[in-house]
């Protein structure tokens, strides 16, 4: 029998849960016999037989015609899609409160969100057993739900996949991954979706996928990645480092990385810069929504749709960026900011010299009640990345792992390998799910 | 940030906004800007790059090909006689 539940408890839970921005029209393939690798992909990844929205009203309507390398490469090995999960508007939010299309709800906890940017695609690994979900983070889009959300969640080397059929956000900083329940999805469909494709040339000069052969014996913990957090998170922590040591043999040392505290501006500063000259593509003549009034000037004519149908985030990066990159502030920050993730990436480079992986809690803080969240600045919802984002920036490969419980909901610890060494972050995802019991909710459709 | 500064980049940006955004937006990048400031602080490097890993020119030969559907996607603009339609320019 199918460990899947059938396309109306499926239905059901979507309307509860609003994990899907869309399904599949024909769902009988889960009552198939055997069972296929049912799979979701964010809604910006571009699929046949879907729309890809990646979570804005701009783009209502956009059916692509083609498929994503990374979908293609699923449904060449026999998976089939289930549908397009629901995200932060272009990926721009921590909390997947940001989306043009409801706003998922954490399968913990309905009043808590899911993280972000990739809410969705976390909810649905939580919620159906044996579900591989594709997410896609530029600068913690993946680990940051995964936390949220109790499930594992690999956010792989830049370049490792092909980025072909992705709704860009920030080029330099895009990564698709995986969020799964189980490492063994991990070991079978990362190499599934890696490797060079001459349609992304950024995927063309990776060398081959290494699975096994290094094993995973000391950790470094950075001393400014274990300040301000909330205490839920930070026992749980220190219990999981506790754990390492004792259960799994691993020596864990505290470090220092000072460089790690201009990460986040250096991010932010790269990724609005990058949003803000991708985005100008919509403006209602070429993709999702259509402009009719011809007869305005160009300019009037862009404003309008745009305007109309980018949400308050995506606006709000949109002037940040533009700002940043406009003559006389160039050099101060977007310059700047390329020359601090130089430094970051040294830094990580002199550490992993001396340690296979660099280890910090993945959230400060447990998946925050929607309440919360609306009280938040934008300035403070960006602090709460400073986990997720220096990895990211650094293009490096990182894996979040659920490690803990505090109040009911997930805590998750972020690991960092140095590029192109995903299976470190396999070895671990092994060794650490064999002892520590993951916990999923029980929820009637 | 002045709010004569935010209409600016407002143009350049190709975004109307309403005076309670100009108003919003004012006060979110100044407090967003202020904290960029933390960059002034960072050591100086000599280097640096657009991506995050070296990334090899990679060309193809300039043979022409069909990767997609041409008439798919005319389809999904507006279309006149086979061109496309849009604003005027002037």
């Amino acid at each position: 029998m199918s460990r899947f539940p059938c396309p109306d408890k499926l239905l059901k839970l979507n309307q509860r849960f609003k994990i899907f921005t869309e399904l599949a029209e024909d769902l009988s393939f889960l009552q198939e016999y055997p069972p296929r690798t049912h799979f979701s992909a964010k809604d910006n990844l571009c699929a046949v037989g879907f729309q890809a929205r990646a979570g804005s009203r701009i783009l209502e309507g956009y059916r692509p015609p083609f498929d994503a390398t990374a979908i293609w490469r699923m449904r060449q090995e026999g998976a089939a899609l289930l549908g397009k999960t629901n995200m932060d508007e272009f990926g721009f939010g921590t909390f997947c409160t940001n989306s043009g299309y409801d706003i998922p709800r954490n399968p913990f906890d309905e009043e808590r969100a899911c993280g972000g940017s990739s809410g969705g695609a976390a909810a649905a690994t939580s919620l159906l057993e044996g579900h591989v979900a594709l997410g896609v983070s530029t600068g913690g889009s993946i680990s940051c739900p995964a936390s949220f959300c109790g499930v594992i969640g690999l956010t792989p080397t830049y370049g490792r996949i092909s980025r072909h059929g992705l709704i860009d956000y920030a080029n330099s900083l895009d990564k698709i991954g995986l969020l799964v329940r189980d490492p063994l999805a991990l070991r079978k469909w990362l190499p599934v979706i890696s490797g060079p494709d001459p349609k992304d040339p950024t995927s063309c000069v990776q060398p081959a996928l290494v699975t096994s052969g290094r094993r995973v014996e000391r950790v470094a913990v950075p001393k400014e990645a274990t300040e301000n957090l909330s205490s839920g998170v930070e026992s749980q922590f220190a219990r999981s480092l506790a754990s390492l040591q004792e259960e799994h043999g691993i020596l864990v040392e505290e470090v220092s990385m000072p460089s790690l505290r201009f990460a986040l501006s250096a991010y932010y500063v790269l990724a609005t810069s990058e949003a803000s000259t991708n985005l100008a593509r919509y403006c209602g003549m070429r993709f999702g929504v259509r402009n009719l009034d011809i007869s305005q000037h160009f300019n009037d004519f862009f404003a309008e749709t745009r305007s109309a149908n980018f949400g308050t985030e995506a606006k709000r990066r949109i002037l940040l960026g533009t700002y940043a990159r406009m003559v006389g502030f160039r050099d101060r920050y977007y310059m700047k900011a390329l020359a601090v993730r130089q430094l970051v990436i040294a830094e990580y480079k002199k550490m992993f010299q001396d340690f296979d992986l660099v280890l910090t809690p993945t959230m400060p803080f447990i998946a925050p009640h929607f309440a919360e969240i609306e009280r938040m600045r934008p300035l403070e919802a960006y602090q709460a990345d400073f986990l997720t984002v220096p990895p990211n920036l650094a293009g490096l490969p990182h894996l979040s792992l659920p490690c803990g419980y505090s109040d009911s909901m997930p805590v998750g610890m972020q690991l960092v390998a140095p590029h192109w060494e995903e299976r470190l972050l396999l070895d671990i995802a092994d060794r650490w799910t064999s002892k520590f019991k993951m916990r999923f909710p029980e929820v009637s459709a | 940030m002045d709010i004569e500064t935010v209409r600016k980049v407002a143009r350049v940006a190709r975004l109307k906004l309403t005076p309670d955004e100009e108003k919003e937006f004012a006060r979110d990048l100044e407090e967003v800007l202020t904290y960029f400031s933390l960059l002034d602080e960072a050591p100086r490097v000599d280097t640096h790059d657009f991506n995050p890993v070296r990334v090899a020119d990679v060309l193809r030969e300039d043979d022409p090909a069909r990767d997609v559907n041409a008439e798919k996607l005319r389809d999904s603009m507006d279309t006149y006689q086979d061109m496309v339609r849009g604003p005027r320019l002037s």
